[in-house]
């Protein structure tokens, strides 16, 4: 049995509130990696690593940019249509598109800059 | 619990565990703050599409650099090249802390068996310590482990 590593020692309970480091599991996000393509090449071991960071960056994004719609909105429970407007108005989110008007959403949700001509 | 979410899209079947995707969700929110289920399960799809993106881009990148195993930088690489530019440092360091990670368990032995509880500031200085020892060995080239003897035995 491992000894506890003094590394999560240190981060749980947190310098910076975080509880640690959430790596998301290796192998699922190799096997994701695979499918990703057709001839995707062989992965490195530390690849997964990297992803699992970067993935981690990009949903606490994602989520900060749905939480400021909801809260323009004054509401306190974070909902689809918060994630769709903020793919939407994030340019580097735009490979998303397709996916968050797939999920059977009215794609009528109008960029956040569109609002004002609305009113009458 | 399932292990794996079945998100209804064909291409998904693997997908990310639930549990860990909804605390990193959580601790960017405040603490009264709820998410609707439909959210989550959409921020979880967002997120395997963001893989397949940076994959398909880090073999675009591998490819032309004629490697054949996809590689970290590669991923940094089509990080750069998507617009996830701002994410790089973090990850590097990230990464560079789980090699130190990986170095230290390879070298559980003497040091941390003997059971007694370091204080955090303790564990901290050590860690500190061997973070520079590792990065001093990384840089020198030499990957061995440390010989107890401590006499470097490199041919001069």
């Amino acid at each position: 049995m491992r000894q506890a590593r003094t590394y999560s020692g240190i981060l749980s309970g947190g310098i910076s509130g975080r509880t640690g480091p959430h790596l998301l599991p290796l192998a699922r996000i190799k096997k994701i990696m695979k499918k990703s393509g057709d001839d995707v090449k062989m992965i490195s071991g530390e690849a997964p690593i990297v992803f699992s960071k970067a993935c981690e960056l990009f949903i606490e994004e994602l989520t900060q940019r749905s939480w400021m719609v909801t809260m323009r909105g004054k509401r306190r429970t974070l909902n689809k249509e918060d994630v769709t407007s903020a793919v939407i108005a994030t340019d580097i989110f735009d490979f998303l598109l397709n996916l968050v008007s797939d999920t059977g959403n009215s794609v009528e949700a109008a960029p956040l800059e569109m609002d004002i001509s609305k009113s009458s | 619990m399932e292990p794996m979410d079945i998100v209804g899209k064909s291409k998904e079947d693997a997908s990310l565990p639930k549990a860990t995707m909804t605390k990193i969700i959580k601790e960017m929110l405040p603490p009264d703050v709820r998410v609707a289920r439909d959210a989550q399960d959409l921020l979880i799809e967002c997120c395997v599409e963001f893989i397949n993106l940076i994959s398909s881009e880090s073999n675009e990148v591998c490819n032309r650099v004629e490697k054949r195993t996809i590689a970290p930088e590669h991923v940094l690489k089509a990080l750069e090249v998507l617009g996830f530019g701002e994410y790089i440092e973090e990850v590097y360091a990230a990464y560079e802390q789980h090699k130190i990670e990986t170095m230290q368990d390879s070298l559980k032995g003497g040091k941390w068996s003997n059971g007694a509880e370091m204080t955090e500031e303790e564990a901290v200085a050590e860690q500190q310590r061997m973070f520079a020892e590792a990065r001093a060995r990384m840089n020198g080239g030499a990957v061995a482990p440390k010989q107890p003897d401590a006499e470097p035995s490199l041919e001069s």
